[in-house]
């Protein structure tokens, strides 16, 4: 297992095309697209290789948050690929990672595999600072509190 | 959010203290949701060694089960443990609250089909 890729899986019972949707048209994306308890104010989503997006976050607390990127690859219904970095605080873009999206067509719907990579030596060091032993490290990236 | 008992603390670690019951929730950390067969698929034990080892982590609240057409899914409950928090668990969080969002919405408008 490596520590500086995030893989995410899901079945879910709905067809690739309309998943795909999801993910390109701005209208369906800002119903999903962030945290629990996130709305999305205001978003920019240029869907082919090489247009950009942004999508600007509002926290339940107010704070707003932007992550943007690239497309590199779009080819519907089965592939997505672009670049993903947060802005910080002073609203520098951050480090970049490369978000794949694909989608596989099941009998029952469609399995969706996310792959964001790849993260830097910093990041992957803060996730061991909790002084979790070596098993536990995986387990922490889930356990997210709500 | 409530708070961990002593008794459940105890009952996660001991859930936590056998190889192969943390192998399986590495698993479905790395990767989110799997079915029961999936779980299995790695370890030469038998399907109902695989169910009472779900069954522990189930009963220590770690695990939670639900049943999607012909599939048995199995993930991690994410309020089980509070994290410390990082950049990387930050990001996970997002993927993982964003894609339950998705999945719900997808599901909704999307006709179910009846088996003939």
């Amino acid at each position: 297992m490596n520590d500086r890729v995030l893989e995410l899986e899901r079945l879910i019972p709905a067809p690739p095309e309309r998943l795909f949707a999801y993910w390109t048209e701005p209208d369906l994306l800002v119903k999903w697209f962030g945290p629990e308890g996130f709305d999305i104010p205001s978003h920019r989503l240029d869907v082919r290789p090489g247009g950009r997006w942004s999508t600007t976050m509002r926290a339940p607390d107010g704070k707003l948050r932007t992550v943007s990127g690239i497309y590199n690859t779009v080819d519907p219904p089965r592939r997505l690929v672009f670049t993903w970095g947060w802005d910080d605080d002073s609203g520098v873009r951050g480090h970049e990672t490369e978000v794949t999206v694909t989608f596989e067509p099941t009998p029952g719907g469609t399995r969706l595999k996310l792959v964001q990579q790849v993260f830097q030596g910093k990041e992957v060091r803060d996730l061991h600072n909790g002084g979790w032993a070596g098993s536990f490290n995986k387990l922490q990236r889930v356990a997210a509190s709500s | 959010m409530r708070s961990a008992s002593p008794d459940r603390l105890d009952a996660m670690f001991a859930a936590l203290a056998d190889p192969t019951r943390r192998s399986i929730m590495e698993r479905l950390a790395a990767r989110g949701e799997l079915s029961v067969g999936d779980i299995a698929e790695p370890f030469r034990i038998s399907a109902p060694a695989i169910s009472r080892h779900l069954q522990v982590l189930e009963r220590a609240g770690l695990i939670e089960r639900r049943t999607e057409r012909q599939w048995r899914l199995v993930r991690m409950r994410r309020e089980a443990l509070k994290p410390v928090e990082s950049w990387l668990t930050r990001q996970h969080r997002h993927w993982s609250d964003a894609l339950d969002r998705l999945e719900a919405l997808a599901a909704a408008d999307t006709p179910k089909r009846r088996k003939s």
